[in-house]
């Protein structure tokens, strides 16, 4: 009998075994980072409207929130080493259209200076999450700030490249609503996904997008507002992502491995058949 | 030979065009290890079929060919036999779904924590003397400065040091400033997370680039405080070679 033969028939089993054992090891996934908290912002798809100005509205206790802790700003001045956000909580929704975060934090008091933002990379370019701060090796690119005070009762759209270049966007996307009760903030963001805004990030349901957040405690204290300006507190880059529409050409994809496993198996046993007969 | 091994190449082509630019007209586009595993199928397949006879395949087979072809079997072999069968073609399509399966994590990051440093900053000597004094003023600046997100015990884990992915650099592991040279220490406190290159996501750091605020001296006398504080001592260009 021919090695040739046998050589092929050690090689497509070989090659079959590797193919299984390869996609097992892809499969595995890596096990998210970071022991406490959250890593990433889910915003759900739903159907009907997004609840675009209601930080009560019923649908967000359906939501299983994201946990961000929040550090005092003391990367550079002025720094502060205490603040009083300590941790916020993260919900979202979509509709495929528009798309609504709630933010919900702790505040003992309800000050017209309390104030919140939520920062985004814009494009392909890579931004500092501080204020997309200068980096020395790479080109970086703009963050777009959403920021909503008490005061304002409403957000402005914001872009940064580098310090001292945070200013307001000729179109402004974003609208915000905050209600505070018993120590607790609940403010809710919404937008529509897409804007044709190139200072705006663009949000494509099923593609990660990188989100910080920060948080000022407007308290007066000593005549003063306690957190201002780069006293605050903060988060560096997570993740949002809007979730895709459910996909069913994954069924497709396994019963086409199905049919050539089968298949595989077939013209093994016929060719093992054949020979017996002859 | 040449007619078989030339179909099998066609059949391998059609088959990776169809997976890879095909399908995906259609569908979401498969992932890598999805499309090797279904190619490897086939080429298994297109082997047996054109390239062997089947008596040879039954003689190198021998007892797996019989149990495969289920000649003379009854009992535990023959369910054993419609067993495999079955179970193949399910843990490829398992595979297929585990691999397609929507996933809610984040992508992977594959960040490189200790890159190489900028040529300007490599071999250069700590130019102050490890004099108590200068170690003792290293520590003040760092309690000043670092402790808020290194940690008063140089453990990473200072009040300002949560919320932060990456979090700051524990010095009291050895897998920290022990592996690294005071020149390395010295470009990473001078130019902060910025300063790093593409591989170790700069944007990503909360490090300071400590240049705009302390002069040179300080950072070099910080370094010795710190590793004196940490326990460690800094790695030295005997040791590298
Ligand atoms: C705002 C928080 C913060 C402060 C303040 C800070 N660091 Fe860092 N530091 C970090 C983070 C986060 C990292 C990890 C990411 C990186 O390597 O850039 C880090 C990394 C480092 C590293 C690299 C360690 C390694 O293994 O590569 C050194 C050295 C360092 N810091 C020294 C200092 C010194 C000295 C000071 C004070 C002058 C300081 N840091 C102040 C956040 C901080």
């Amino acid at each position: 009998m021919g090695y040739k033969k046998i050589f092929n028939v050690a090689l497509g089993l070989t090659l079959m075994v590797t193919g299984v054992g390869a996609s097992c090891v892809f499969a595995s996934n890596p096990p998210p980072e970071g022991e406490t908290g959250s890593v990433a912002v889910r915003l759900f798809l739903t159907e009907g409207a997004v609840p675009a100005d209601d930080p009560n509205a019923a649908v967000w206790n359906t939501i299983e929130p994201a946990e961000f802790k929040l550090a005092p700003q003391v990367h550079w001045p002025d720094r502060i080493q205490e603040v009083t956000v300590k941790s916020v909580k993260v919900r979202g929704v979509h509709n495929g259209e528009d798309m609504a975060i709630l933010l919900e934090y702790a505040d003992p008091s309800e000050d017209a200076a309390d104030a919140a933002a939520v920062e985004f990379m814009v494009g392909d370019k890579m931004a500092h999450f501080a204020h997309g701060q200068e980096m020395l090796q790479i080109e970086g690119g703009d963050v777009n700030i959403w920021y909503w005070k008490k005061e304002h009762g409403k957000a402005t759209d914001m872009t940064a490249k580098g310090f001292k270049t945070l200013r307001p966007q000729e179109n402004q996307d974003v609208s915000a609503t905050g209600a505070w009760q018993d120590g607790t903030w609940r403010v809710v963001f919404s937008r529509s996904l897409q804007t044709g805004d190139a200072l705006d990030v663009q949000v494509t349901p099923g593609e990660w997008r990188n989100v910080a957040f920060a948080f000022w405690d407007g308290e007066i204290v000593d005549g003063d507002v306690k957190e201002k300006g780069s006293q605050k507190a903060i988060s560096s880059w997570w993740y949002l992502r809007a979730e895709p529409p459910p996909d069913n050409s994954i069924y497709g994809y396994v019963v086409l491995g199905i049919v050539l496993a089968a298949g595989f198996e077939f013209f093994l046993v016929r060719k093992i058949r054949r020979g017996n007969e002859s | 030979m040449k007619g078989p091994l030339a179909k099998t190449a066609i059949l391998l082509v059609g088959m990776y065009v169809f997976l890879k630019f095909i399908l995906p007209l259609f569908t979401a586009p498969l992932p890598a290890s999805l499309i090797f595993l279904y190619l490897a199928l086939t080429f298994a397949s297109a082997m047996i079929f054109y390239t062997m006879s089947g008596g040879s395949l039954d003689e190198f087979m021998g007892p797996v060919g019989r149990f495969l072809t289920g000649s003379g079997q009854a009992g535990i072999a023959g369910t054993a036999r419609i067993l495999v069968f079955v179970l193949f073609p399910l843990l490829v399509g398992w595979q297929t779904y585990t691999r397609l399966a929507p996933s809610d994590l984040p992508p992977a990051e594959n960040r490189t924590i200790h890159p190489a440093p900028p040529g300007e900053f490599v071999g250069l000597a700590n130019p102050y003397p490890r004099t108590p004094e200068n170690i003792m003023m290293g520590k003040g600046l760092y309690a000043a400065f670092c402790s808020p997100c290194h940690g008063a015990n140089f453990d990473g884990k200072g009040p300002a040091a949560v919320g932060f992915n990456p979090p700051p650099a524990n010095f009291s592991d050895p897998g920290t400033i022990a592996q690294l040279q005071e020149s390395y220490l010295f470009w990473r406190i001078k130019k902060g997370g910025v300063g790093l290159p593409v591989e170790a996501m700069p944007w990503k750091s909360a490090m300071p680039r400590w240049e705009v605020e302390l002069p040179d001296e300080w950072i070099w006398k910080i370094i010795m405080g710190e590793y004196d504080g940490a326990g460690q001592s800094p790695r030295t260009w005997e040791e590298e070679e």
